[in-house]
């Protein structure tokens, strides 16, 4: 503890300010743009969604004038998610499912899925699963062969709990479960004999489970919900491991009430951490911080005080900070006009 | 201070106030030296310095007495004087007996100091004054003369408050309990209005009365005073008792033993667990009825002594009333709300609405004007919109209420639908049960006296009598909401299939664009509601707003991935998740100030504690994400 205290302390004298994230579309209409800013996915206006990309703009999604639009990637590149938010500002409803699509990355052939929340590619984004908030079903399918699976999630007093989902292969499926008396748990569901089996179970009540991937490990972050005095941790599983369940490594622990939200990146993840709290008033300092996985050096990159999340868009790790986007990792300014390498045909490519 | 022993403090306080009533409220009396310095000072401790004044101030008192006494100088045969005082000896004595609360009660006004000295509250070197010492002019000289109590009030206090008299009447055994009716026994949920509450008991008038009536029990209770009539001050004691309720035995009892401290005065109500005024019957057991079970005839006073030690046992209760789960701890609760006043009287199961603008708005309709509880049927979350759907309609924008019934007219070969919200509110025409019954009148002939009733399936037992003819609309409990009612219609115990529902409860809570601006919620509470509506952007406009207005809210919407990041996790650019709120206190320490924020996804009565810090930061990333770029705080009063 004082190790991580010590570091934590040196950290905050080097979190330097954040560049914003700048581009040629304005923070609040943008939805998506790629690493290179070579492709953006706009919101034009409520209920149209258009792409940008080599001075062609597309409006090719039109829904409802009250919809908003989430576009999301995958580290593989392949394919982004497309959730359509139905009457995003007349109906205010946590039980609401979305208008699942997706679409081939940098495309703009939309394919529909399904409704329901939190969608996310999986295994080269061959795979997407979703839960579906009005039937209590995390729904998994292969976007290739279009099988489709379910899992039905017990029935729960908690009436807005989603669940966190991962495929390590495409036969087990990772997801996060919670009982009535508030204590978390991993389940792994095996595709092939639809069985599920319990992975890990939390000692504590209140607690949720993240998960996210990236190379060869899956993290599981461990942390208390808001206004719960509980302690903080991440624990990493090598997937080649996976079978082996004593494998869980705890690569950091402490008794601070953290945020989380964490982001899994191949050599380090991203999370928001709590540095002072005055637990009666429940009023915190949270900057996002820098978990590096081999030596579990912690470093604070960010000093806006009030951090509650971290994204990861194309490869660059953004900070949402009271409607604008400061830059962890990736180029922060994309906004300027630079000659770019010929197109190639993939760009040139917009489908209608 | 806090490890000095009380008497030290009280005679500094004395001194220091002794000190500024001469100097200021009474600027007469400083005639003479108040207190002649003895011949040879010790100064081996402040204590015995202390007992030195007290020696002198008695023999001088006794000295004064005799020779006014032996002088035959009694106020009752004087007639023609003028700028009547206390003498300043005898002042000075009553600064250095008496409590230092009665003290600075007394020293608000002259009227205060009179009645004070009236009613016993404050003391002199004999105790109880039976006598006052007394100054005046008299041609063109200044005398003194000691006057009988009696007197003093007849003579002096009733000429020059007149009031006085007025309110020895009203505090007699008869008359104590009507007057008792008329006093505020206001319970503050701020420190700023703690302090103003505190500030009005200080110069009140009745403070002086009220004080003697717990003095008085208090004595007779610890068989004090003059023991000859011990037993009949009991037994007046004890009738004073009957009339007072627990809580306002507690309340008086703060008052007057805290009348020179504000900050022990509002650490009794703001310092005291939430859930010790349940067990003490200050506060609704209903509060606490989702965690220890309901409550028949009296709240299980141990799992409330639970609550205190247990933090845990508040993070996810078993009844069924709920909302975001798991709720803060048993502290944050009770510290919420401790500092809130918000009508939090009825349940109305977030986790169980499917539009939170109207659960919000019930909330908010309910605390300016409570809902008739009585008058409503169906699911718990279905009351708002009621609620709702009756304000809406109040003020001409039910037009924009999306929910219809809808029914085939075969005569005419026409669609005709009627607004609608689930369940039966102040038995309106829109409520689900009269749009059924006339719909079913249309096409199925019924009656004009065959009503339609809200039945939960799982209530719902055809075998039984009760439900063999007549109208039930039997509804499933976990999948009825504000928008969608999962039900079917048994009439005359057949289903019938004739009610289409159409749209949704949808409802712009702050307008999306210009034009239909006047078609808000926000709008309708501001303009037509009239609850004002001042934009709150920063931190000194909530302060300013609450200390202007106690019982006003603030109302907004923000992002619920910055109100409650641990809950709502953001994975895409530009994501927002609308969460309607409301705020009713504000509690600082120091640089950090936290809100009683009650969010519409959390139970009524579990309101969470949000810093400024996230609030700030969940509006502001909402208003970026709003159409017209709206700011989304407003303070209702």
């Amino acid at each position: 503890m004082v190790w991580i205290s010590f570091i934590l302390i040196l950290g905050r004298l080097w979190a330097s300010e954040l560049p914003a994230l700048l581009t040629k579309h304005s923070s609040e209409t943008l939805r998506f743009i790629s690493m290179d800013g070579r492709y953006a996915y706009v919101q034009k206006k409520p209920g149209v969604l258009g792409l940008v990309s080599s001075f062609r703009s597309i409006d090719f999604m039109t829904d409802n004038q009250n919809n908003d639009f989430l576009v999301t990637s995958s580290p593989y590149k392949g394919r982004l998610l497309i959730e359509s938010i139905p009457d995003a500002h007349i109906e205010m409803n946590l039980h609401k499912n979305h208008k699942i699509s997706v679409v081939d990355y940098g495309n703009t052939v939309v394919r529909g899925i399904g409704f329901g929340r939190n969608p996310k590619l999986h295994l080269k984004d061959e795979w997407i699963t979703y839960y579906d908030t009005s039937s209590k079903v995390i729904r998994i399918e292969n976007l290739l062969t279009q099988k489709k699976y379910e899992i039905k999630l017990s029935k729960k007093p908690h009436p807005f709990f989603i669940p966190e989902v991962e495929m390590i292969s495409s036969r087990a499926v990772i997801y996060s479960d919670i009982n009535e008396n508030g204590y978390a748990a991993l389940i792994s569901y095996d595709l092939q004999n639809l069985k599920s089996a319990v992975i890990f179970k939390s000692s504590i009540s209140a607690t949720r489970l993240e998960l996210c991937q990236s190379k060869d490990y899956l993290a599981v972050g461990e942390f208390p919900y808001d206004g719960v005095n509980r302690s903080s941790k991440i624990q990493t599983l090598a997937i080649k491991e996976f079978t082996n369940l004593s494998t869980f490594t705890t690569i950091y622990n402490t008794i601070d009430q953290d945020v989380g939200n964490i982001v899994c990146l191949p050599d380090y993840l991203y999370f928001v951490k709590t540095l002072s709290q005055d637990s009666q008033l429940n009023v915190k300092i949270t900057e996002a911080v820098k978990l590096d996985l081999k030596s579990q050096k912690l470093e604070t990159k960010s000093n806006l005080k009030s951090v509650a999340q971290i994204i990861e868009m194309d490869g660059r790790i953004l900070i949402p900070f009271r409607g604008a986007f400061y830059v962890l990792e990736g180029r922060s300014n994309i906004g300027e006009d630079i000659l770019k390498s010929v197109p190639n045909k993939e760009e040139l490519q917009i489908d209608i | 201070m806090k490890t000095l022993p009380r008497f030290w403090r009280n005679q500094f306080c004395n001194i220091i106030l002794g000190t500024v009533l001469s100097g200021l409220c009474l600027p007469t009396f400083a005639q003479t030296t108040p207190l002649e310095s003895p011949k040879q000072v010790e100064y081996p401790g402040i204590i015995q310095t202390f007992e030195k004044l007290i020696q002198i101030d008695f023999e001088k008192i006794q000295k004064r007495t005799d020779l006014l006494t032996k002088s035959g100088k009694s106020f009752s045969k004087l007639s023609s004087t003028t700028n009547l005082d206390l003498e300043p000896d005898f002042l000075n004595s009553i600064v250095l007996h008496s409590d230092p609360g009665y003290l600075k009660m007394a020293s608000t006004d002259r009227c205060r100091f009179y009645e004070a000295i009236l009613t016993d509250l404050l003391k002199s070197s004999d105790g109880k004054i039976k006598n006052i010492l007394m100054t005046y002019l008299e041609d063109g000289k200044r005398e003194s003369a000691i006057i009988p109590k009696k007197d003093f009030l007849t003579k002096v206090v009733s000429e020059q408050c007149p009031e006085t008299q007025k309110n020895i009447a009203a505090f007699q055994i008869k008359t104590f309990s009507e007057t008792l009716k008329t006093i505020n026994f206001d319970i503050p949920n701020g420190i700023d209005q703690c302090k103003n509450i505190h500030f009005e008991w200080l110069t009140n008038p009745r403070t002086p009365f009220i004080c003697q009536i717990h003095e008085y029990i208090k004595e007779a209770k610890q068989n004090g005073g003059d023991p000859k009539d011990l037993q009949q001050r009991k037994t007046i004691s004890k009738i004073l008792e009957t009339k007072l309720s627990l809580t306002q035995k507690d309340y008086i009892e703060n008052v007057c033993k805290h009348l020179d401290d504000e900050n022990l005065f509002c650490d009794e109500f703001l310092n005291v667990s939430f859930w010790t005024k349940i067990a003490n019957g200050l506060e609704d057991s209903l509060y606490a009825e989702d965690i220890c079970g309901p409550s028949s005839g009296g709240m299980n006073s141990i799992c409330l002594a639970r609550l205190k030690k247990e933090q845990d046992l508040c993070l996810y209760p078993s009844g069924k009333n709920p909302g975001l789960r798991p709720q803060p701890n048993c502290d944050q609760i009770s510290l919420a709300l401790n500092y809130s006043s918000f009508n939090a009287n009825f349940r109305d199961c977030p986790g169980n609405s499917d539009q939170m603008i109207a659960t919000n708005m019930g909330r908010i309709l309910n605390h300016f004007s409570p809902i008739q509880l009585a008058q409503q049927e169906g699911t718990c979350s279905s009351l708002s919109a009621g609620v709702t759907y009756i304000f809406n309609k109040k003020f001409d924008n039910d037009e924009n209420w999306g929910l219809e019934a809808c029914y085939d007219d075969k005569i005419n070969g026409k669609e005709i639908c009627s607004k609608t919200f689930f369940g039966k509110y102040e038995n309106d025409p829109a409520s689900y049960t009269n749009v059924v019954a006339s719909i079913l009148k249309e096409t199925r002939g019924i009656d004009d006296s065959t009503k339609c009733e809200m039945v939960e399936n799982s209530e719902y037992n055809p075998i039984l009598l009760r439900f063999k003819s007549g109208c039930f609309i039997v509804f499933e409990k976990d999948n009825c909401h504000i928008s969608q009612c999962k039900h079917k219609i048994i009439l005359n115990d057949r289903p019938v299939d004739v009610v289409r529902i159409k749209g949704k409860a949808n409802l712009a809570y702050f307008p999306s664009n210009v034009l239909n601006e006047r078609f808000s919620q926000h709008y309708l509470l501001t303009r037509d509601y009239k609850k004002n509506g001042r934009q709150i952007s920063n931190l000194s406009s909530v302060h300013a707003f609450f200390k202007k207005n106690s019982k006003g809210i603030i109302h907004g919407v923000g992002c619920a991935e910055d109100l409650l990041p641990s809950f709502f996790k953001t994975y895409a650019l530009n994501q927002c998740t609308p969460m309607p709120f409301v705020i009713n206190g504000v509690i600082k320490d120091k640089d950090k100030v936290t809100f009683v924020t009650r969010t519409a996804g959390d139970s009524l009565q579990a309101p969470r504690l949000i810093s400024w810090s996230s609030v700030y930061s969940a509006v502001k990333s909402y208003q970026k994400k709003h159409p017209i770029k709206q700011w989304t705080m407003y303070g209702l009063d």
